[in-house]
């Protein structure tokens, strides 16, 4: 066994008494299970929202955009704002899933799957919002370099909203087949275990006809690596060039040389707050807790802390680079954005994403699962209005006194925003019902080191 | 269907019980269907292709297709010329000089027209024509959809020969009874239309004519006739002051008229060292105040007294004794009038003959040379004591007729119920009207007349300059001229037409051409003998009576907006929607009042979440008249002094949109624009204003509008009042300017163009701003809209409030405002303006930046910059993320929020066929969800390349202009082509008062502005 | 020949691979093994070739990389340049610091997605691929390992009874 060993000290990553196949068993449960009253109430909830959002949606491309609460100095509010909020959650999943990998982080096999699965979905509700915050969405394909009637007519390679084109696509597909190709042994073992023809037709399907040779299991394990390694900087960049939409202009507030880190680490930040939620509630509910361990959730609440400090060192910079700038626009942009007319918003910033996080230097209240979620809203709610501060802060009050005004939104504006977050949650409840919520291959993989069954043994042995 | 209709088949059928009848009628057909054929033989059968299923195929096939084929796309119209006119060139516009004489404006101005569409007003320059916004916008009101469209008898339409008929007929009857007939009219200034009422009174007799001004300049006049014996307004010849000093009076506005701008700019740019020295008293922020070198806040009555006492100090040398600042400012500006001599002028607004006689006496004194009493102005010649006289004659049932024209005195006399009642009492009552509005709803015969650009008719706007009045579109309605029903009347047959030419070639051209005045629109007389007789006055019992009127702790004085004027224009979406230059407000007058005075009363102004700005409301009670009203809080409103502006409030003929503000004219009590003895009372609720500029102040930023005084202009080299912003480049400072991160593109090459903006000649009228509305199909959003800061305005003009009296002393405020502390109570002070303000007019536009923020952001490249220095937009390319929008600093550019055009929700003149006429078809009509701005006018520009190339030459010296420089009667926006040594614009560019908007961030924009110069020599 | 195999059954990793050590030194030849989850090691005992999908990777990130630079010398250089803000279009250096995000995404692009797709291709993965593993249980907690029978089979199975297999089944192999 001693290929297997693992120092002792570290706790075990599966609680229990687990073989492989009790680990198959517990992954297909809610698969193969009835869903249950609690399902069918949040899924329901969850459609109901996703409809209202597409309400307003149609409502907005039938009517204009006039429809939402902006104007003529704030061109961009709570469509950028969503925007950049989504995408933020979006980079926990590549995160966990690549970076962790590389770091040959086993912790993450627990919860790679799921991280990875809320990336996609909540990509998805990001890629909506520059698509319908365009005036002439039907003309939405001239964002790309498509060759046209007019031959000369291509896109303008210099703007930041391109880039996030590219970044946004890139990202969006690379982190689906990254997905993808983790899910097809998982797949496999379903269509395997299943017993209705339909089942069996479905997973078949999905798991591409993956079998476990030698030499598949070699290449599988090496482009999980490739992809890892190409999806690390990928994470990175794509927050990066979100922030060069406002650190490229030339708006006091946005246009600041700190962003690209600043917002990854915010990024990461909401993200692994996400995921908290998320997965919180699902070890419950799909009883993974045996997977999904109370230790998991502690290491996140440490990367929660961590990049919420970050964060919060990133605001007391921009406030003293603005201050030691001498430039009066650039003050006055921090000035007003601290005790203008948003200051409330700016309070809430503050208070949700440096101060909140601070809590997690007691192990009592990382170790707290109730805690850790009340803090992973908290943080999700505070990140949201860091977005807003940047954004309508900075615009509302710009150079020319005589432009500035204010901006309050509009129905329209928040049923947009519910509803993706009801579509988001449409996605993830489905998900939880018909996917392997876990990476049962690789955990299997490590049953033998990490498994507190076979921990016992070894330890055992060592005395 | 069965038809009972029987048929015959054969004579058989008259036979009964004939066999062969029964045979036909049991069997249909007469011979068998040969079904058989094809039915027998079974093979054919069989092997045909077509099965049952394929014959339902095609059946269902031809069905669908045929459907679709009825469904048809939308028509556009177009209709063809059948005979094209030879003098249209279809795509090349026509000029044609004419005059705008509607009884409030007067101006020789140039028509620019399309295909038979007169779409544009531009001043005659060749006949010093100025335009004002009303000008400019007139020409939307000549395709107002609600005008009277024919003659109404009662409210009922009839034809114009019955019309004559029955009015003939009726005249003749007053005519037996001997009871005068009391033609009332506008001040027309029409030599040919005074001979056609002379004409009138020789069919008819005792026809009386009294001229009616809604705007009274009354006293102006009598005061001018008791000291100079004719009964006509001076001429001011502002560009040869040296100091002006203005009583409460508004001359960049409509005082007396209007029409001094231009004269007054000439005089304000510094040249050689010199500029006038502008000297106001006034109660209310005007905008002849607000461009004010000084300006002395006192309540109306105050006004008075300070008149005397400028008079007793510049003519009898008399110092007042008690040294109260008010007395101090005066002794100081009587010295500078003194010091001045000629070059001084003294103008007051009040409206009392007295005090009129009092400045024209100062001016007389200093004999100034500003004042100009030979070439009088005849555009205002109404006289307050007919028309009251005509009033009460009219309710004493001592006025047979009453045939009303170019006026609306139902709506703007004070006491229009009396009038309304006199006109009850009268045999007949006409009202020649182009619009249904109030009068016209009144009188008993409604006669429909054309607008200006559609009639024939003449204007003596000064003496001795006569100007045109001709056509330049066909009659839209069944309308006909208050000249042609007068010939009618007369028993002529001439149209007025002829009348018209036979006039002017007896009378006034003196043997020059017809066609030639025609061309250029005017024609003036050599020598005009000056008839003015300098009569002796007595003004010491003037000045003791003006000494005499009363004022109280609470004075209403009552103005006129640049917008809408009198208001015959209130159907007008541009001057609706035109901002007022001082409040910034649009769609709506408000009661103006000093801060002090609102916090007394408890009356607030507030903004709500979007920014928008609301009012409380107060009732203001003026003798028995009272009005809800909201209020506006006013910097530099004197304390204890209210304003209210005239020309809103009207219901009748208007589009629900458009009826909004209160009817002002309620309080003209004697048609005087002072009223004491004003009461207020605040009443629940709140008033939703529609303000374009929520931030009053410049928030101390020195940079974006640069000032210096007239001293340090002369003395100090201009690296010190107008500091280049610098950034330091290896560790050593450059200007910001000259530091780029790329090598340029070459822009020596060809043609291009720069605006030059003059923040000294700009006074903020506004007139550029319709201008561009005209020239550029600029949507009109409305009220909500407005509040929604969604204003489309291409072309704005900030005015910006001093925090200090002065904006230096806010820039040293904010310098001095150390630490982050100090730095945040600085910007809370600067956000209110002071209780007097200096004030700052700012026109911006896109500055067409060499480095366009906006152009490096749009993700499909539907702004890039163009060959000649122009920033460009491509509609049609646009996607509309407003990423340009946010990422310009200037925030000129303007987003289609919602389809404008054909949309009931924006129901102004882009929503109906006839308001549609005046659309610029040089210009793209803007979609929903597409950028748009400035263009710089380049489908102007083009034409002018284009024209050049045409005949062969080259472009000429400052032959290219925009909409809004050719508007600019100040000359402050000058366009050209910096390229070309020769344009103006090109020195302009290199001058040492020129400077950038936000000139640090780099953008090189191709908009340049001239530093502002104030003249504060105390003496 | 014939081609025949045996497939023994495992249920445990660890006997796996000493099987498989054991059945190569009996110089056996091991068709192919089936595994639950990737069993480390077990490629380099059963002595298969390392994969060398990363070069491929590599190769298709340089293939992006030229298209990117390709595409956006063609489009923004070439083709119809234009006065944006003011920025150099005369040559692709001068305007390439504004094109690096787009190269760098290009790049990432094309090797991820070629190369999964390679992947597929070469393991033969795509839907409606019917599945191949001798028994389901193969995907839940079952080792299989197939050896060739070449005229051997008794002496075989009986070799590999020794090495802890719960289940031995000969078939034929198509």
């Amino acid at each position: 066994m001693s290929s297997h060993y693992e120092a002792p000290i570290r706790r075990p990553l599966i609680i229990g008494d687990k073989s492989y196949h009790d680990i198959s068993v517990d992954v297909a449960a809610p698969v193969e299970g009835k869903a249950n009253k609690l399902w069918w109430i949040a899924f329901s909830i969850a459609l109901l929202a996703f409809l209202w959002g597409i309400g307003s949606i149609i409502y907005t491309i039938g009517t204009g955009i006039g429809v939402w609460g902006l104007n003529k100095t704030v061109g961009w509010a709570w469509d950028i704002t969503n925007f950049v909020w989504w995408v933020g959650i979006g980079h926990a999943g590549t995160l966990i899933s690549a970076v962790l990998l590389l770091f040959r982080q086993k912790w993450r096999m627990g919860i790679n799957r799921s991280a990875e699965a809320m990336t996609i979905f909540s990509v998805i509700q990001a890629g909506l919002f520059p698509v319908i915050h365009m005036g002439r969405v039907w003309n939405a394909h001239f964002v790309l370099p498509l060759p046209n009637q007019f031959g000369t007519l291509w896109t303008n390679f210099n703007s930041p909203l391109l880039w996030d084109v590219f970044a946004i696509s890139t990202y969006l597909s690379v982190s689906l087949v990254f997905w993808w190709t983790g899910l097809l042994p998982d797949f496999a073992m379903l269509r395997d275990r299943a017993v209705r023809p339909f089942q069996k037709k479905i997973y078949g399907m999905l798991s591409f006809g993956w079998t476990g040779r030698a030499k598949d299991w070699q290449r599988f394990e090496e482009v999980s690596l490739v992809l890892a390694g190409l999806a690390t900087p990928l994470v990175l960049s794509v927050h990066t060039i979100v922030s060069f939409d406002f650190a490229t202009s030339i708006v006091p507030g946005w246009h600041t040389t700190i962003f690209p880190p600043y917002f990854v680490a915010g990024a990461v930040f909401s993200g692994f707050a996400m995921v908290n939620t998320l997965l919180i509630i699902m070890r419950k509910v799909s009883n993974l807790e045996a997977y999904i361990t109370e230790q998991h959730i502690e290491l996140m609440n440490i990367v929660i802390m961590i990049t919420g400090s970050i964060v919060g060192c990133a605001y007391i910079t921009e406030l003293f680079i603005a201050w030691y700038s001498g430039v009066e626009y650039e003050q006055y942009a921090f000035l007003n954005r601290a005790t203008g007319p948003y200051w409330w918003a700016y309070l809430l910033m503050m208070s949700c994403n440096v101060f909140s996080p601070q809590f997690m230097w007691f192990k009592r209240l990382r170790t707290s699962i109730t805690f850790s979620f009340i803090i992973s809203i908290v943080v999700n709610i505070g990140m949201w209005f860091e977005r807003f501060v940047i954004i309508v802060t900075s615009l509302h009050r710009d150079y020319l006194p005589s432009s500035w005004t204010m901006f309050s939104p509009t129905f329209v504006d928040i049923g947009i925003f519910i509803g993706t977050i009801g579509f988001f949650f449409v996605l993830f409840l489905l998900y939880a019902r018909t996917f392997p919520v876990i990476a049962q291959a690789e955990v299997k993989s490590i049953l033998k080191s990490s498994g507190e069954k076979y921990k016992k043994l070894r330890d055992g042995n060592h005395e | 269907m069965a038809s009972n209709k029987k048929y015959w088949k054969s004579v058989e059928e008259l036979k009964e019980k004939s066999s062969i009848v029964d045979t036909l009628k049991q069997n249909e057909f007469f011979e068998e269907i040969p079904t058989d054929i094809f039915l027998g033989d079974k093979e054919t059968l069989e092997t045909s292709s077509t099965t049952r299923r394929d014959f339902l195929k095609y059946v269902g096939f031809t069905t669908a297709a045929v459907t679709l084929a009825s469904c048809e796309g939308p028509v556009v119209k177009s209709i063809p010329y059948i005979i094209q006119p030879d003098d249209i060139i279809p795509g090349v516009a026509e000029y044609y000089a004419t005059t705008m004489a509607d009884g409030f404006d007067f101006a020789n101005v140039l028509v620019k027209v399309r295909e038979g569409r007169p779409i544009k007003i531009e001043p005659n320059k060749d006949a010093n024509g100025i335009t004002n916004a009303r000008v400019q916008a007139s020409v939307l009101s000549l395709y107002d959809s609600l005008r009277l469209k024919g003659p109404k008898a009662n409210g009922a339409e009839i034809s114009w020969s019955e019309a004559d008929q029955q009015i003939i007929a009726k005249l003749n009857e007053v005519k037996a009874t001997s009871l005068p007939i009391a033609v009332l009219t506008g001040t027309s200034a029409s030599p040919s239309t005074k001979k056609l009422i002379a004409k009138l009174n020789e069919t008819f007799e005792n026809v009386t004519h009294v001229e009616y001004d809604a705007i009274s300049e009354s006293a102006a006049l009598d005061a001018f006739e008791e000291m100079y014996g004719t009964r006509a307004l001076p001429d001011y010849h502002l560009e040869k002051a040296e100091v002006i000093v203005s009583i409460g009076a508004d001359f960049l506005g409509s005082w007396q008229g209007g029409g001094f701008e231009a004269s007054y700019s000439k005089g304000r740019v510094p040249t050689n060292g010199k500029m006038s020295r502008h000297i106001q008293f006034e109660s209310n922020m005007s905008l002849t105040g607000a461009n004010a070198d000084k300006r002395v806040v006192i309540k109306p009555s105050e006004q008075n007294l300070a008149l005397i006492k400028l008079y007793n100090a510049v003519v009898s040398g008399i110092l007042t004794t008690e040294e109260t600042p008010l007395n101090d400012t005066i002794q100081k500006a009587a010295r500078q009038l003194i010091k001045a001599g000629s070059k001084g002028v003294v103008i007051s607004g009040i409206q009392d003959k007295n005090a009129q006689l009092l400045a024209l006496a100062i001016n007389k004194a200093l004999n100034s040379e500003v004042l100009d009493v030979n070439v009088t102005k005849n555009i205002r010649k109404g006289n307050d004591a007919h028309v009251a006289q005509l009033i009460t004659d009219m309710n004493e049932g001592k006025i047979g007729a009453v045939i009303i024209c170019n006026s609306n005195p139902v709506y703007t006399l004070p006491n229009s119920a009396a009038f309304v009642e006199g006109l009850k009492k009268v045999k007949l009552s006409v009202a020649f009207s182009m619009q249904d509005n109030e009068t016209a709803k009144a009188v008993q015969y409604s006669l429909a007349t054309p607008h200006y650009l559609e009639s024939w008719g003449d204007a003596e706007i000064r003496k001795g300059q006569y100007s045109l009045i001709q056509p330049t579109i066909k009659t839209l309605f069944n309308t006909r001229q208050f000249q042609d029903c007068l010939l009618a009347w007369t028993g002529s047959t001439a149209t007025y037409y002829d009348f018209l030419k036979e006039t002017w070639n007896n009378e006034i051209l003196g043997g020059a051409s017809w066609n030639q005045a025609l061309h250029d629109g005017v024609f003036t007389a050599e020598a005009v003998q000056s008839d003015a007789i300098s009569l002796e006055v007595d003004l010491e019992t003037a000045a003791s009576q003006l000494a005499e009127v009363k004022g109280s702790d609470l004075e209403l004085q009552l103005y006129v907006k640049i917008g809408l004027g009198d208001g015959q224009m209130a159907n007008n979406p541009w001057l609706q929607e035109l901002p007022d230059p001082i409040t910034r407000t649009s769609w709506d007058n408000y009661l103006t009042m000093s801060k002090a005075d609102a916090e007394a009363l408890g009356a607030t102004n507030n903004h709500v979440a979007n920014g928008a700005l609301n009012g409380s409301l107060v009732e203001l009670t003026l003798n028995g008249v009272s009005e809800i009203l909201p209020v506006l809080i006013q910097p530099g409103q004197a304390k204890g002094s209210l304003g209210l502006a005239f020309g809103y409030g009207r219901k009748q003929g208007l589009k629900a949109e458009m009826q909004t503000g209160k009817n002002a004219y309620a309080f003209y009590k004697d048609f005087n624009n002072f009223q004491p003895n004003v009461s207020l009372k605040l009443v629940p609720g709140e008033h939703e204003f529609a303000c374009v500029q929520l931030q009053n102040t410049l928030m101390g930023r020195g940079d974006i509008i640069k000032e210096t005084t007239l001293e340090i202009f002369n003395t100090v080299d201009s690296k010190e009042w107008n500091i280049v912003p610098v950034v330091s480049l290896d560790h050593n400072e450059v200007e910001a300017g000259s530091v780029d991160l790329w090598d340029s593109f070459d822009r020596s090459i060809g043609h291009h163009f720069n605006l030059s903006i003059d923040l000294n000649a700009c006074n903020g009228c506004g007139a550029c701003i319709i201008a561009c509305h005209a020239e550029n199909n600029v949507p009109v959003v409305g009220k909500e809209e407005i509040r929604r800061s969604r204003d489309m305005h291409w072309l704005r003009i900030d005015r910006y409030y001093s925090h200090q009296e002065d904006f230096a002393g806010d820039n040293e405020l904010k310098a001095n405002g150390k630490g982050v502390m100090g730095f945040k109570n600085a910007m809370d002070t600067l956000e209110d303006p002071s209780e007097n303000p200096s004030v700052a007019f700012q026109p911006v536009m896109c500055q067409h930046c060499n480095h366009a923020p906006c152009e490096t952001v749009c993700p499909v490249a539907a702004t890039s910059h163009g060959r000649q220095g122009q920033n460009q937009m491509a509609y049609n390319r646009c996607v509309g993320t407003r990423y340009c929008a946010n990422n310009c600093p200037y925030k000129v550019r303007r987003f289609n929020w919602f389809e404008y055009p054909n949309n009931s929700k924006f129901d102004y003149n882009m929503n109906d066929d006839l308001g549609k006429m005046v659309l610029n078809p040089d210009v793209v009509v803007r979609s929903r969800g597409v950028m748009e701005k400035c263009s710089m006018c380049i489908q102007m520009t083009q034409a002018t390349i284009l024209k050049a190339k045409k005949e062969g030459r080259p472009v000429n010296t400052n032959e290219f202009e925009t909409a809004c420089s050719i508007a600019c009667t100040t000359d402050a926006l000058v366009f050209g082509d910096v390229n070309k040594p020769e344009d103006t614009v090109k020195s302009l560019a290199e001058d040492k008062r020129a400077y950038h908007l936000l000139e640090h961030i780099g953008t090189k924009p191709n908009v340049v502005y001239h530093v502002k110069v104030r003249n504060t020599q105390e003496s | 020949m014939s081609n025949k195999v045996v497939q023994a059954m495992y249920n445990d990793d660890d006997i796996l691979m000493d099987a498989v050590k054991e059945v190569r030194a009996a110089n056996y030849h091991i068709e192919e093994v089936y595994t639950p989850f990737p069993v480390h090691g077990l490629d380099k005992a059963m002595g298969l070739k390392g994969t060398r999908i990363a070069i491929t990777a590599f190769l298709y990130g340089c293939v992006g990389l030229v298209f990117s630079i390709w595409m956006m010398d063609y489009m923004m250089i070439k083709d119809w340049p234009q006065d944006i803000g003011g920025k150099p279009s005369f040559t692709f250096i001068q305007n390439m610091p504004a094109f690096v995000p787009i190269m760098f995404e290009m790049t990432v692009f094309f090797a991820a997605h070629l190369m999964v797709i390679t992947f597929y291709m070469r393991s033969r993965l795509w839907p409606f691929k019917e599945a191949e593993n001798p028994d389901p249980r193969t995907t839940d907690d079952m080792f299989v390992m197939e050896v060739i029978v070449d005229g051997n089979e008794e002496e075989l199975v009986a070799f590999l009874k020794k090495t802890g297999t719960v289940e031995i089944k000969v078939t034929e192999k198509h």
